[in-house]
């Protein structure tokens, strides 16, 4: 595939919208994801929908 | 007087088809300046659009207009590079193949000279916030810059790459650096952080087109990009010394704007999604971070950006190449005739070869090459001289009509990243095969339609 496929869906646990991230940050507890619709950070384990 | 952005403006300012200007106030920020680039770009339409009157980052009014689209159509490109629009085609391509070769050494101006240092801003006074940097598409996380950034590898030289940065607050924002096909940005970065040392970089937010097609020329790690730069814009690049490393770094002392800065060694922070060439959004990831020391711009500073995704941008992808595997395939396969990389495949993706086809092998000859010199190229479709590659309805013709699935269609598979497919559309030669509709040529120079339709 052209496209990036080591990625995984995650519900923003504020505002409910959802986007994806690289492998890298599944188990990322370091620095808090950002959710791009409401700006929320937020780490993957604290998100009720994750799709892989 | 030496090229600049404001130059090349007041050279095609006059022609509606090149330029237009929005006076209404615009927020970036809120999708206005994307939503009217995607608007002219669904009506086919694509002049630069300058954006007299901007909202920054901060929601005040920004202290910079806007102009983008600079390399929305190949007439454009080809205008930047002082050629007639009608040389847009396989010339243009050649002609940048050429001036990538060719290097002009830069040459130093004073300070006080130089028009990006008319206003200096320093520390506390620095603010990003202030620039009108954009969000483009609807999962775009933050605002981001998307021109170039220079920076100084071992030895000296000179590398200039274009890198988007996500805006964190007033002094930070992130590097994007990827482990893609031209990773020189990265490679010097990496240099400096196993060494623990701050990496400095600068980042120019416009310039005259001539410098960022120059910036976009694929050249090798160590070239000095500032003589290749030379190159493009047809004179010296005029440089001057950076507020923060003096003569040690110089920049474009005739760009819009420059923001210094140092990439804070092992620092990452979170960046994207956005938007990207693909048309598809690049995933949320982690990125290094560059703290702002100092900002210079002109008086009458514009801001240049690139629309992700849109012609400009697929141009800048496409350009760069073809002339170059127009030339390499020419070594090899002497009946090449043209070489495209069509804004459906993001000008990067996808390839059309034309030859003209003396026996069978040829066009997979041909067709190879292109695998061999862009990492990115997945997909290449070799047709007859006949069909005008600048033309996909043509394209797709062909590849209907002339491919035999049989034995036109090879998988080359183990490649990096991902396996490519090569695809012979064209005629064969070993077998009958009918002959493409024409009208007389003869007739079709005769009659001229302003002599039949009022």
């Amino acid at each position: 595939m052209a496209l990036k496929e080591d990625i995984f869906w995650v519900k923003c646990p504020g505002c409910g919208g959802k986007f994806y991230c690289d492998r890298e940050l599944r188990h990322n507890r370091e620095i808090p994801l950002r959710c791009p619709f409401c700006q929320r950070r937020f780490f993957t384990h604290e998100s009720s929908e994750i799709f892989e | 007087m030496a090229k600049d952005l404001h130059t090349f403006l007041g050279s095609v300012k006059e022609k509606p088809i090149y330029f237009e200007t929005v006076k209404r106030e615009v927020d970036p920020l809120s999708f206005e300046t994307a939503a009217i680039l995607k608007h002219l770009q669904q009506q086919k339409r694509n002049p630069i659009v300058f954006f007299e009157k901007v909202k920054a980052v901060n929601r005040g009014p920004s202290i910079f207009p806007l102009v983008d689209n600079l390399f929305a159509t190949r007439e454009l490109c080809a205008l930047a590079l002082e050629l007639p629009p009608e040389k847009a085609g396989l010339a243009l391509s050649l002609e940048f193949s050429k001036r990538e070769n060719d290097k002009i050494e830069p040459v130093l101006v004073e300070k006080g000279k130089a028009p990006v240092k008319e206003v200096i801003i320093k520390e506390n006074d620095v603010d990003l916030t202030k620039f009108p940097a954009g969000r483009f598409h609807e999962m775009d996380v933050g605002p981001y810059f998307t021109m170039t950034d220079i920076m100084r590898g071992e030895g000296g030289f000179y590398d200039v790459s274009f890198v988007k940065h996500l805006i964190l607050d007033k002094k930070f924002m992130t590097v994007s650096l990827h482990y893609t096909i031209r990773k020189h940005l990265l490679y010097i970065l990496e240099a400096n952080e196993e060494k623990n040392r701050p990496t400095p970089i600068v980042v120019v937010l416009g310039h005259h087109p001539a410098f960022f097609l120059g910036a976009g020329a694929l050249k090798e790690l160590g070239n000095n990009d500032y003589e290749t730069i030379g190159a493009f814009l047809g004179e010296p690049l005029r440089l001057t010394p950076s507020e923060t490393w003096g003569e040690d770094f110089l920049v474009p002392a005739d760009a819009e704007i420059v923001i210094e800065g140092e990439v804070i060694p092992h620092k990452r922070e979170i960046q994207n999604p956005f938007g990207e060439y693909s048309g598809y959004y690049q995933p949320q990831c982690l990125m290094p971070v560059m703290e702002v020391k100092v900002i210079t711009h002109r008086k009458n500073a514009i801001m240049q950006q690139v629309f992700p995704a849109s012609s400009g941008h697929f141009n800048l992808g496409s350009i760069p190449k073809e002339g170059s595997i127009y030339n390499e395939i020419k070594k090899v396969a002497p009946e090449v005739t043209g070489v495209y990389l069509p804004h459906s495949g993001s000008g990067r993706i996808s390839c059309y070869v034309s030859v003209k086809k003396r026996r069978e092998g040829d066009a997979k000859q041909a067709g190879l090459m292109p695998f061999l010199l862009s990492g990115q190229i997945k997909y290449v479709v070799v047709v007859d001289d006949d069909v005008d590659i600048y033309n996909e309805q043509e394209v797709l013709w062909a590849l209907i009509t002339r491919l035999d699935l049989s034995r036109g269609v090879d998988l080359i598979k183990n490649m990096p990243r991902y396996d490519r497919v090569l695809i012979d559309a064209t005629r064969p030669l070993d077998r009958p095969f009918p002959a493409k509709n024409t009208v007389p040529r003869e007739v079709m120079e005769r009659i001229r339609l302003s002599d039949y339709l009022s």
